[in-house]
């Protein structure tokens, strides 16, 4: 009997589990394969050293790498992701029904911003009202990724959500 | 239903009384709906104002300093930035279009904006609408015409082909003036209820030919002079604007972007994210905001104490009430509930006149207060959030009229039938 209500169970819960989305992690969004960026050339003539270290002149800090590769096989699955909200548009009502979501914002301005495949590019019919610029937030939707970099758009992930809450830290 | 009809009866018995504590409440709770009103107002007008902006570059001063004198012609700009810049700009790759905007001069009181028909085209504001003309064209070959925000035509009751002499600096009384070279106005913009109302748009050849013989700081006199006629047929390249409003093709590349401005090695310039910028106004002026909102919330809960003490002071003199309506049958609770009841028409009373007055008020000051803060508040209903804030008001005001109906209903008990005064 207890067999039977056990099995019962796993088959009411199953297809329960299987709508849940998929918890993702920004770096699962990274291709395994990637190799790392190459370390800045080393300044083997001394005589432009000068240069190199006056602020204005000096080179600047490299761009991320133009053709930031993306994972493909995430396109159209059903994810949860942590992440910061950068704004882009802000309805009359104060609500944010476009915005950017990264890994990390603000302050930090000691390493260039995140790059194209460490951004999701979301919009949202509801929008989310939010108080303060750095409270990270829970985002769920099928991400759809954008893979050419064409003259009009880079490569990239996008998502129309459908849930937007705030992340809380758990103790565990 | 009698019970209420009792307590309303009472009340008019003491209608000074009671006319006073509804004066009370209804002023209380006037001031917290407008405190409110203006407060979401205020926030869906900067919201709205600016639309599909991707990156705002100004020079290097500060994100809020930048969004408020570029898009809400608030403040000033720190720096100029150089005309290659927005050329290096605008031929980047990642940006689809880039407006020039150049500010610093005005028309009795309204900002004078310098920029070019891509401005027209690209600028959008609320959900995305673009601007549109009323009447006339937008900027043509001549460096002497002006397209009019709404209600500078408006305020000013100016005409398609009138002439009108614009003013160095952004005083509203101006003491100098460029009025040897008069502009016309080619167009009026349709109504937007943004900034863009109280603006006046020139071409960047425009501003250029205004200062064309302004030398260090003063006008020309005399033989330099340029005259209007000679100044159009000069070179009215701008070599510099004040800021640059940029689209791009793709909003992944926003970062990106924004970071390669940030370092642009000609000169040093800012990039801001409008929306993030508007952001950290807000968290700003959050503080202000709840610090009006405590206050109107205790102004509040004053009313509903004065009108908790005018019926406590009552109970006393109305002992002889309570008894003859025990002599005819009354209950205890009913007492209790009598004031009750009493309590919540007071409030209800209160709200409702605080409501006339705020709609009074709004109707009477909207005029003004779009004319001198450009802040249109609209004569809607109540909103959904304003409607919790009456209903806790009328819920306080029960909660406080349990207090003297609790003491009714010991002193009904105690009395009895009769009364030792």
């Amino acid at each position: 009997m207890l067999r039977v209500l056990l099995a019962l169970g796993l088959i009411v819960a199953l297809p329960l589990w299987a709508a849940e989305p998929r918890e993702l992690t920004w770096l699962e969004m990274l291709p395994a394969d990637t190799a790392p960026a190459a370390p800045p050339a080393a300044l083997h003539d001394l005589s432009k050293l000068a240069d190199a270290l006056a602020a204005e002149s000096g080179p600047a800090a490299s761009q991320q790498s133009v053709a930031a590769p993306v994972v493909e096989a995430l396109d159209g699955q059903q994810v949860k992701l942590p992440g910061y909200i950068v704004p882009l548009n802000v309805s009359e009502e104060g609500r944010v029904t476009e915005f950017l979501l990264v890994p990390y914002y603000g302050a930090c301005i000691h390493v260039p911003p995140p790059p194209p495949n460490q951004i999701v590019h979301v919009k949202t019919e509801l929008g989310v009202l939010m108080d303060n610029l750095y409270q990270p937030f829970w985002i769920e939707g099928p991400l759809r990724v954008e893979n050419t970099s064409t003259e009009l758009a880079e490569a990239g992930y996008q998502m129309a959500a459908s849930k937007i809450y705030p992340y809380e830290i758990t103790d565990n | 239903m009698y019970l209420i009809r009792l307590a309303l009866a009472s009340l008019a018995n003491r209608r000074f009384t009671a006319w006073l504590t509804v004066f009370a409440i209804a002023l209380s709770v006037c001031l917290l709906l407008a405190v409110e009103r203006i407060r979401t107002e205020t926030r869906s007008s900067f919201a709205s104002t600016i639309s599909g902006t991707d990156l705002i570059v100004g020079a290097r001063s500060g994100s809020i300093n930048l969004l408020l004198y570029s898009v809400f012609r608030l403040g000033n700009a720190t720096n100029n930035i150089r005309w290659d810049s927005f050329e290096t700009l605008a031929g980047d790759r990642k940006v689809k279009w880039a407006i020039p905007i150049s500010l610093g001069d005005s028309h009795r009181g309204y900002r004078v904006m310098g920029t070019s028909n891509a401005y027209f085209e690209h600028y959008q504001y609320g959900r995305g609408q673009a601007l549109q003309l009323a009447q006339g064209q937008i900027l043509s070959d001549d460096p002497f015409a002006v397209v009019l925000g709404a209600e500078v035509a408006e305020a000013l009751h100016y005409q398609l082909g009138q002439q009108l002499v614009l003013a160095h600096g952004v005083a509203s009384i101006s003491l100098s003036k460029h009025d040897d070279k008069p502009f016309r106005v080619v167009g009026i913009l349709k109504r937007t209820g943004t900034p863009v109302d109280r603006t006046l748009h020139i071409s960047l050849q425009g501003m250029q030919a205004l200062h064309i013989d302004w030398q260090n700081g003063v006008p020309a006199q005399g033989k330099a002079r340029i005259s209007a006629e000679q100044a159009r047929g000069m070179d009215l390249q701008p070599q510099a604007i004040t800021a640059i409003m940029l689209g791009l093709h793709s909003k992944i590349a926003t970062f990106s972007v924004q970071r390669q401005i940030n370092e642009f090695r000609g000169e040093p310039l800012l990039a801001i994210l409008p929306g993030v910028a508007l952001q950290e106004l807000w968290s700003l002026m959050g503080s202000a905001e709840k610090a009006l909102f405590v206050v109107s919330l205790f102004v509040v809960l004053t009313g509903l104490i004065g009108m908790l003490t005018a019926i406590l002071t009552s109970l006393n003199e109305r002992r002889r009430e309570m008894a003859i309506l025990r002599s005819v049958g009354a209950r205890p609770w009913h007492i209790a509930s009598l004031l009750m009841v009493e309590a919540f028409a007071l409030a209800l009373a209160g709200v409702l006149l605080g409501l006339a007055l705020l709609y009074l008020g709004i109707a009477l000051a909207q005029g003004y207060v779009q004319a001198n803060y450009g802040l249109f508040l609209p004569l809607a209903l109540p909103s959904r959030y304003e409607w919790t804030l009456l209903g806790a008001i009328l819920a306080a005001a029960l909660l406080m009229g349990a207090l003297p109906a609790w003491r009714a209903y010991r002193q009904s008990l105690a009395d009895g039938l009769s009364i030792r005064l």
